[in-house]
């Protein structure tokens, strides 16, 4: 015999109370002096011995009575097989359901998750009364929708039916940690837990610790692994989606590269990929003639989109059993005008002496003709004239020679970046270095480098070069290339020593062939900040007149734009984020996904900026933002699913075998029987109840007998 | 009004003063006898005639002095100035009359009626003798048929304080032996003694041809024993203390008591005594009234 509560057995010197009530009774004698001692005499001669008996008999009873609620309450439980024999034990269990998206692979019938769902209520019709049992649902997080063990198996059930699959992946440790924590703060002689899962190896990563941790609770709580698999050996999915172009422009051409990875232990052969946008009929499409196992295929499929604003642009394969990974969304903003804020810092009468006169040409590649039909439209102003324009109306600014500005004006451009905005910086003569590295590095943290000595060279001769090869940027990866030109030609007369600062954020674009940084950026917010080292124009070096500036510009663009898109595409598990205007403080956002998901976001100051977060994103696909303002904004972005969960390997032998030594493994099979072959009963059997019943006749027996023992007599 | 001036009156300290005992017994028995005249007591023919020896306390005018003169003997003149008869008050003394649950004792409430009962008498033209005992006699007031004495009696009754145990046979032995002449005897007592003894005592006054009057005196406590918890009771007549829950034994308490009272009742009854249960709860102008106006009621048939 063993207690659940072995301090509470020191309740049983509780019995001592009683006697110590008779004793202090005695002692509060009340004394009477007496005439008719007579008449006393006889009635207590007559009466004594019998109140004698019944004193003694009330005194055990209310003994007794204490004594065995004390046992009651420290819960003595027997282990053995007599015990087994005479009932059986009360469940306290926790019944987790996988709910990654493996677990929507169907057999053409009905899914995995639906197969546990169905399993999990036989499992509850299965427990002895009086059992309790908790709801969770596990992928990569664990979900409590019941979230301690409840005696009401109804509700269990019911939300257990009600319980829905997400597109999350599986990391199944951190639920079984959490339910033995939960386990263990439970009196109960039996303490199990049900684990439904597809047994998919890429869950089991932390497989040591959890055999390790079952090992330590092995004594009071027992894992049952349920594996719900019918071991499909099939499966494509769309593993990846990404913008190939560098800017989103209306009605132009743009790639998206997709990658196709083969699952399955066979090749697949014939795999049509499709490009839609939005609800639209595909645009293009192609066939993958083979993807040998275990393999991935990227391919290029173009479209354009027709209209500004949000798009979400699918890539589809055709569906097999696993639905999930067969399609991935990637929300982009398309304009159709780029405009592009240039602000020169020293404007000159002069066309080429201005510090923005190649920046502009470089923007415009277009015969003069199309400039007006060109998507991108350059916007030139001075120093003085960018305090009273609003930042927020271009998509990219930059900054040529500008010696300083105010520090309202500092601060509108850290939050015009921050709340996603592009800014370029070309230093020149007169620029303000100081100003330059304790303000926009230092004090507001926009630069990605600050502005150390210059670098001159003498003469053309002595003139220093960009690197000429081992581009490891993806901005300037091209000209690895040696048919795309090259960067290293462009001479450089002047140059600021680029300092970096050592944070995460910050990366070397390009260097000088010094090993001198001559390109860096970083992310700022949800903006992006690249720096250059020389003039934009032609005054400190020839780059600007060079083929490659037009690309190098450009790619800077696009991978200032596709920081923007970057925050319209989360992975699951994630926040959507978007850092909004002043004006929508306080405003509420409607986010919607289809039929699935509706929620109702506040837009609030976080870090002195509005800012609009959902809860974590559990569901793959398009969602739709609508921000409350008059008119209403309204947006979109994607949630994308980690593709390793594609991965359906099994558990191997080794591995199971290894779960065997400390849980019950059971494959699934249709009309499984759990009591048939679920785990023998633990053979614990608590005798609580029934000590307690019998204090309870204990205590009413007392009630009885004191009553008709103090009726005078 | 006096009703309520003998209620205010009936007080532990007031009962201790002769005086004050004296007054209230007035109060009460005026009280109750305001517009009578015929006297409760009828026991005796008035047609008796004799001398009788004279004793301390008689009013000498009513000594037979040709008697005096030619005997020198001290005789009273009873055709002219007898009373109808003499009305002997014995009253218990002993200590278990000391108990009492409220405001009075037994014995300052049996002192009280004692007075009342003595002061009756007197004002009926009777006469009177006051016997306080306990296992014998401690105080005696001869008889006497002077108004004024209510005040020795009194007196005698106030300073009286209950010591010893109880013997009321001898007593009733001995005043059936001494008292030649026919009486009223009033007896006020618990009667905690062996009642077998005390009804061969009363047996002996009514063969004496004496006419007892009984007054059982109880305390509400006695007669009810209400008391809970654990009580130990400590005997007032030297006996040994009893440890007991009393509520438990109630019934058979109760009973014994009954058994004892109609026992006592009931051998009254058989020797042609008027018995009266006298609970000090009651208002002993209530209790001596409605005795009064049922001896009336029953000596007038």
């Amino acid at each position: 015999m063993s207690f659940l509560n072995p301090l509470l057995l020191a309740g049983v010197g509780a019995i001592s109370v009683p006697v110590l009530i008779h004793l202090l009774n005695r002692s509060r004698v009340r004394r009477v002096a007496w005439a008719a001692m007579r008449f006393l005499h006889i009635s207590v001669e007559r009466n004594q011995r019998r109140m004698n008996v019944e004193d003694w008999l009330l005194l055990a009873l209310r003994c007794l009575l204490l004594a065995l609620l004390a046992l009651a309450l420290a819960r003595p439980t027997f282990q053995n097989a007599a015990a087994v024999l005479r009932g059986r034990t009360a469940v306290t269990g926790v019944v987790i359901l996988d709910n990654s998206y493996s677990m929507g692979m169907t057999d053409g019938v009905q899914s995995r998750f639906a197969r546990a769902k169905k399993f999990s209520e036989t499992i509850i019709d299965a427990m002895p009364g009086n059992s309790a049992t908790a709801i969770w649902l596990a992928s990569d997080v664990v979900r409590g929708l019941v979230l301690e063990p409840t005696r009401d198996l109804n509700l269990a059930r019911k939300t257990l039916r009600e319980a829905t699959l997400s597109d999350r992946s599986t990391r199944l440790f951190p639920a079984v940690r959490a339910a033995v924590e939960a386990l263990r703060r439970r009196g109960s002689s039996r303490k199990e837990i049900y684990l439904l899962t597809d047994g998919q190896a890429g869950g089991w990563e932390e497989l040591s610790e959890t055999i390790k941790l079952l090992n330590e609770v092995k004594r009071d709580i027992h894992l049952n692994l349920i594996l719900i698999s019918d071991r499909e050996e099939h499966n494509l999915g769309v593993s990846d989606l990404r913008l190939g172009s560098s800017l989103t422009p209306v009605d132009q051409s743009l790639r998206f590269e997709v990658q196709v990875t083969n699952f399955g232990h066979d090749d697949a052969r014939g795999v049509a990929v499709r490009l839609a946008v939005d609800n639209d009929p595909p645009s293009d499409q192609t066939v993958l003639d083979i993807i040998p196992a275990g393999a991935a295929k990227n391919v290029s499929l173009f479209t354009k989109l027709r209209t500004e604003g949000y798009h979400a642009v699918t890539a589809e394969i055709t569906g097999d059993r696993l639905a999930a990974d067969d399609r991935r969304t990637l929300v982009v903003a398309a304009t159709r005008r780029l405009r592009v804020l240039l602000v020169d810092g020293h404007p000159s009468r002069d066309a080429l002496e201005n510090e923005t006169f190649y920046l502009r040409n470089a923007l415009l590649p277009v015969d003069s003709t199309a400039v007006n039909d060109f998507y991108i439209e350059p916007v030139v102003i001075t120093p003085t004239e960018l305090a009273g324009t609003r930042v927020d109306n271009f998509p990219v600014v930059v900054l040529a020679n500008v010696s300083d500005f105010s520090q309202a004006t500092a601060t509108a451009l850290d939050q015009y970046v921050r709340r996603g905005g592009g800014l370029i910086v070309f230093p020149g003569n007169l620029v303000n270095a100081r100003f330059y590295n304790e303000e926009l590095a230092n004090r507001y943290g926009l630069l990605p480098a600050t502005l150390g000595p210059l670098m001159e060279a003498a003469d053309d001769e002595h003139a220093f070069h960009l690197q000429a090869k081992a581009y490891d940027h993806p901005l300037v990866t091209l000209w690895n290339d040696p048919a795309a030109g090259t960067l290293s030609s462009a001479r450089f007369l002047k140059a600021f020593r680029l300092q970096p600062i050592g944070r995460k954020e910050v990366r070397v674009v390009t260097r000088f062939a010094d090993n001198a940084a001559a390109m860096v950026e970083r992310t700022v917010g949800q903006g992006r900040v690249v720096l250059f080292a020389s003039t934009a124009n032609s005054a400190w070096n020839d780059l600007p007149v060079r083929p490659a500036f037009v690309p190098l510009l450009h790619r800077t663009l696009g991978a200032l734009l596709e920081q923007r898109n970057k925050a319209l595409n989360i992975a699951i598990g994630d926040r959507f984020t978007l850092r909004t205007s002043e004006e929508t403080l306080g405003k509420d956002a409607l986010i919607t996904h289809g039929e699935k998901l509706r929620q109702y976001r506040r837009i609030e100051l976080v870090e002195n900026q509005p800012v609009l977060q959902s809860e974590e994103i559990d569901l793959a696909g398009t969602y739709e933002v609508t921000i409350q303002t008059e008119p209403p904004v309204k947006l979109k972005f994607a949630a994308q699913a980690d593709p390793r969960e594609s991965r359906l390997d099994a558990l191997t032998e080794g591995q199971l075998t290894q779960l065997d030594s400390v849980a019950t493994v059971v494959h699934w099979q249709p009309e499984l029987a759990w009591k048939q072959s679920g785990p023998a009963n633990t053979g614990s059997w608590e005798i609580w109840r029934v000590l307690a019943w019998i204090a309870l006749v204990v205590a009413v027996t007392e009630t009885v007998l004191g009553q008709i023992f103090s009726e005078p007599k | 009004m006096a009703q309520e001036a003998s209620a205010q009156l009936l007080d532990p300290a007031a009962i201790a003063r002769a005086e004050a005992l004296g007054i209230l017994a007035r109060e009460i028995v005026e009280g109750f006898m305001v517009g009578e005249n015929k006297s409760p007591f009828h026991g005796f023919s008035i047609e008796f005639s004799q001398h009788r020896e004279y004793s301390p306390g008689d009013d000498i005018r009513h000594l037979d002095w040709k008697v005096l003169g030619r005997t020198d003997r001290y005789y009273l003149k009873q055709y002219e100035q007898e009373t109808n008869y003499v009305a002997h008050i014995l009253l218990d003394g002993s200590e278990s009359m000391k108990y009492g649950s409220g405001k009075l004792t037994k014995f300052q409430y049996a002192k009280v009626m004692a007075a009342c009962l003595a002061y009756v008498v007197l004002l009926q033209r009777d006469a009177v003798s006051l016997n306080i005992f306990d296992t014998g006699t401690r105080t005696y007031i001869p008889r006497t048929g002077n108004r004024d004495m209510i005040f020795e009696i009194a007196a005698r009754l106030a300073a009286f304080e209950p010591t010893g145990g109880t013997g009321i046979s001898q007593v009733l032995h001995e005043l059936a032996i001494q008292t030649r002449r026919r009486g009223i005897v009033i007896l006020i007592s618990d009667f905690f003694d062996d009642e077998s003894k005390i009804l061969e005592g009363i047996r002996h006054l009514r063969f004496s041809g004496h006419e007892v009057i009984v007054f059982q005196v109880l305390d509400p406590h006695e007669l009810e024993f209400p008391f809970q918890g654990m009580v130990e009771f400590a005997g007032l007549e030297k006996t040994p203390k009893l440890l007991t829950r009393p509520s438990e034994i109630r019934k058979s308490y109760l009973a014994e008591l009954e058994n004892f009272l109609s026992a006592l009742r009931l051998g009254c009854e058989k020797n042609h005594c008027h018995y009266t249960l006298v609970n000090t709860a009651n208002s002993l102008h209530e209790v001596l009234s409605g005795y009064l106006a049922f001896r009336r009621r029953t000596s007038a048939r």
